[in-house]
């Protein structure tokens, strides 16, 4: 229980970089990337954008042989996999497949795998789909299929809490560290780009330019926001006691100092947003993390450029931090990936791991007009050189699930 | 983290019986909860039966009634939970919710909505599908609509491990506790019938065409089902605080995973033995220890001739003293909620010192040789139940409970 936990490789693929290095200098650049979808037909919806990964090849990460059959989001997540044990330098001399963990946050990724597989039983009748798609329809695929890639026998899990689950995930796996059940695990979230569930979030109303009049633009805690841009990425860290790290002379990016979960089991409306247990999350990260509310140097914010959501959590900011909210630079990188909801927590911890080691703010993009309910130092724009200790990382989910990480400079 | 975990409230939904001295009795008759498919056509398939939920009611469980529109599967739990609550006795109004929590498993969460969608658009093209719905069917809604409507405010969390997923979420329930997360969890899993697996596993030619016999040396597959099983977890000093009945005490758990095949399980069994072993490790007892076994015992060709190595790898001569038992045999594969529901079983036959049996067991099977108890229950004293669960993907869980004893 007493172990530190240390974060020793880092992996992203996303819409604006698939490796660490282009991911971080875009992020620190602004640069967007949301584009024109092109993987599949949206020609029929008023919202046309997001944040897709051009020109993934998995085989490129995966070798070409027996990838055929399995989906985008599994492919993404176990090529990030790839990365991640080679950035952390781990070997299967290091540690045998039994020492070696994979806990990934995976939703809505293998939806439309499900999906294709019942519409192909109504368009082809039943016995005729191909058995071959259907192990794509377990929810726990990805995670399987990264533990077959990179042979990672220890600990398999999937955690499902939406767009809470990449840090649920890093959490679950940190939990599994310090009751010492397994030497590293490879943790985080992933999202796959589909049709499916494109379409749902669409019908939903839930995306920017869904309405008619809408700029279809990823501004969060800009008052034009009006609904969030999908993204797809698979983000994750590899984590290990500090014992461990220390002995095989691992490279380390940061520290896992503490985290919390807590659920609002109450509806949140725009007219009716209750904090306290946004409130009560932080400060249990806080409290596990043993730091003080004037040492938190940088929020990786989960906002999404939803209308409520993110005023949710500049209002958990403020009402936590109190006199320091104001003081404290809080970016939203969704602003440059979109919303990768499954993937998105791990992408923030990446961009704090990151903003810790290079000493640089990533910036919220596309900030024009201020909006009072959301008024934050949210780095508009530019990044900003700031030394950066303590990083918090939120994530609210719609579903309910609130979690927080706070991560540190290694010392 | 020297915290024990005690089990002190179940509740089962299942094809065999809706709460837990139904499901019991039937359990222990050696009832069967097959039956014909009704709610899709299954005249393209060569199999035909499944095993569904008979006689559920979801307003007879809730004081919400329908107004909030929630998937089968969150039912299921819900109404399960609300047994488990009712059977621990504890009082909601006593609790701290913030200290109550939710962890979950699942294979396809709420299948049946993404299924209506599918069927809207097939036949009325995708502008006709309710909008409504898009939000309701991921997983995540499953633990959600369980701490909605308990109020619960700690950690509430959905691990969907398929067919293994009950196992995992009873672990980390457990975690939670023993980590200081929460004090009081409701932990389980629960899965509606799924076409989609039903397809799937007729695909595979995986489904039995009457009957499942786990172990029998005709047997013939696996029968899809459905339902849900919930714990009540809490610390024993919180238990014994309350006077709590205590069922058994969670010693410990095992997970491995086979990273060998997405479907197929290892040949030697290797995941499934490293999962055995972990968990008798982690519960700091020997295999000579153990007197009851639920295996995962599909009644797949494949998994029970695996499964039988792998025990016979890790209990050695012991193996042979095991009893052991399928429930699968009468429920079917519930999918998610098929080893929390088999957590209970174990966590009844400690209380009652009654093991269910494996029915429909007719031919020994030489490569399944040992002792399945068949077709009728065994009068015994169990001190350590073990309960196993693998699933697709190559996830393998094994817990262990035991009797409580102070």
């Amino acid at each position: 229980m007493n172990s530190r936990l240390v974060i020793t490789g880092i992996s992203v693929l996303s819409s604006i970089g698939v490796n660490k290095d282009e991911f971080w200098t875009n992020l620190t650049n602004g640069v967007s990337g949301i584009k024109d979808i092109t993987l599949f037909d949206v020609s029929k919806y008023k919202s046309k954008k997001a944040g897709e990964i051009s020109g993934f090849d998995a085989r490129e990460y995966l070798g070409k042989k027996g990838i055929r059959h399995i989906d985008r989001t599994s492919l993404l997540v176990s090529s990030a996999a790839k990365l991640a044990m080679d950035d952390a330098k781990i070997t299967h001399e290091i540690y045998s497949a039994e020492e070696l963990g994979i806990v990934i946050g995976s939703t809505y990724g293998s939806i439309d795998s499900i999906s294709s597989f019942d519409l192909e039983g109504l368009q082809e009748g039943p016995t005729f789909v191909n058995p071959m798609d259907f192990p794509n329809t377990v929810l726990n695929a990805p995670a399987s299929r990264v533990s077959i890639f990179c042979n990672a026998t220890g600990l398999n899990s999937t955690i499902s809490t939406g767009t809470a689950s990449g840090l649920d995930a890093i959490i679950y796996a940190s939990d599994f560290l310090r009751l010492g059940r397994v030497k590293a695990v490879f943790a985080g979230g992933v999202h796959g780009l589909t049709a499916d569930i494109f379409w749902g979030a669409y019908r939903s109303g839930i995306l920017s330019g869904s309405s008619n009049g809408d700029i279809e633009i990823s501004a969060p805690f800009d008052k034009r926001r009006n609904g969030f841009i999908i993204g797809e990425a698979a983000a994750l860290l590899v984590i290990e006691r500090l014992e461990d790290a220390l002995e095989r002379n691992a490279t380390i990016y940061a520290e896992i100092k503490g985290y919390g979960c807590t659920f609002n089991p109450d509806k949140v409306s725009r007219d009716d947003i209750d904090t306290t247990q946004g409130v009560r999350c932080i400060s249990i990260a806080m409290k596990d993390a043993g730091i003080n509310t004037d040492e938190v140097s940088y929020i990786s914010a989960c906002a999404n450029s939803s209308v409520t959501g993110d005023i949710m959590e500049a209002k958990i900011i403020k009402d936590y931090f109190g006199d320091n909210a104001d003081k404290i630079p809080v970016s939203a990188i969704k602003s440059m990936t979109g919303e990768c909801l499954d993937a998105s927590g791990s992408l923030q911890c990446i961009a704090g791991i990151l903003a810790i080691n290079n000493g640089i703010i990533p910036p919220t993009i596309n900030y024009q007009e201020k909006d009072e309910e959301c008024d934050l130092d949210c780095v508009p724009n530019n990044s900003r050189e700031s030394e950066v200790k303590n990083v918090l990382i939120n994530s609210f989910s719609d579903t309910g699930n609130i979690s927080s990480i706070i991560i540190s400079k290694y010392s | 983290m020297d915290k024990r975990i005690v089990i002190t409230g179940v509740g089962v939904i299942s094809p065999i019986g809706n709460q837990k001295d139904l499901f019991w009795n039937a359990l222990i008759s050696g009832t069967s909860g097959v039956s014909e498919i009704t709610s899709f056509d299954t005249s393209p398939f060569k199999v035909h039966k499944g095993c569904t939920v008979k006689n559920f009611n979801y307003d007879d469980y809730t004081s919400n009634g329908s107004s909030r529109e929630i998937g089968k599967g969150s039912q299921f739990a819900i109404a399960a939970a609300k047994l488990a609550i009712e059977d621990s006795n504890v009082d909601l109004n006593n609790i701290d919710p913030e200290r109550a929590g939710v962890s979950i498993g699942t294979t396809a969460g709420e299948i049946q909505i993404l299924e209506k969608i599918n069927y809207i658009r097939h036949e009325k093209g995708e502008e006709s599908v309710d909008p409504g719905l898009f939000l309701k069917h991921p997983c995540v809604n499953m633990p959600s609509n369980i701490s909605i409507e308990f109020g619960f405010k700690g950690p509430s969390t959905i691990i969907p491990t398929a067919c293994a997923a009950g196992n995992y979420a009873i672990g980390y329930a457990c975690d939670l506790i023993k980590l200081g997360r929460a004090d009081i969890m409701l932990a389980g899993g629960s899965d509606p019938f799924s076409k989609v697996a039903f397809v799937g596993f007729s695909r595979l030619n995986a489904i039995a065409p009457d009957i499942c016999q786990p172990f029998d040396k005709n047997r013939k597959g696996l029968l899809v089902g459905e339902g849900a099983g919930m714990l009540v977890l809490e610390s024993m000093e919180d238990a014994l605080a309350r006077n709590a009945n205590i069922y058994a005490e969670i010693l410990g758990y095992g997970l491995s995973c086979d990273g060998y095949h997405i479907t197929i399980p290892h040949p030697e069994g290797n995941g499934v033995t490293s999962a055995m072993e972990k968990a008798l490790k982690s519960a700091k007892i020997k295999p000579e220890d153990v007197q009851y076994m639920s295996a995962h015992g599909t009644g797949t060709v494949a998994n029970d001739k695996a499964e039988t190595i792998s025990i016979k790898k890790v209990f050695g001569e012991h193996a042979k003293n095991l009893a052991i038992s399928s429930i699968k045999s009468m429920l079917g594969h519930t999918m998610g909620a098929a080893s929390a529901i088999e957590a209970i079983a174990c966590a009844l036959a400690i209380k009652e010192s009654v093991v269910p049996p494996t029915i429909n067991y007719e031919t020994k099977d030489p490569e399944c040789d040992l002792d399945f108890v068949p077709n009728v229950k065994r009068e015994m004293q169990v001190d350590i139940a073990m309960n196993n669960a693998y699933a697709f993907g190559g996830n393998n869980s094994s817990l262990i409970l035991k009797k409580f004893t102070g």
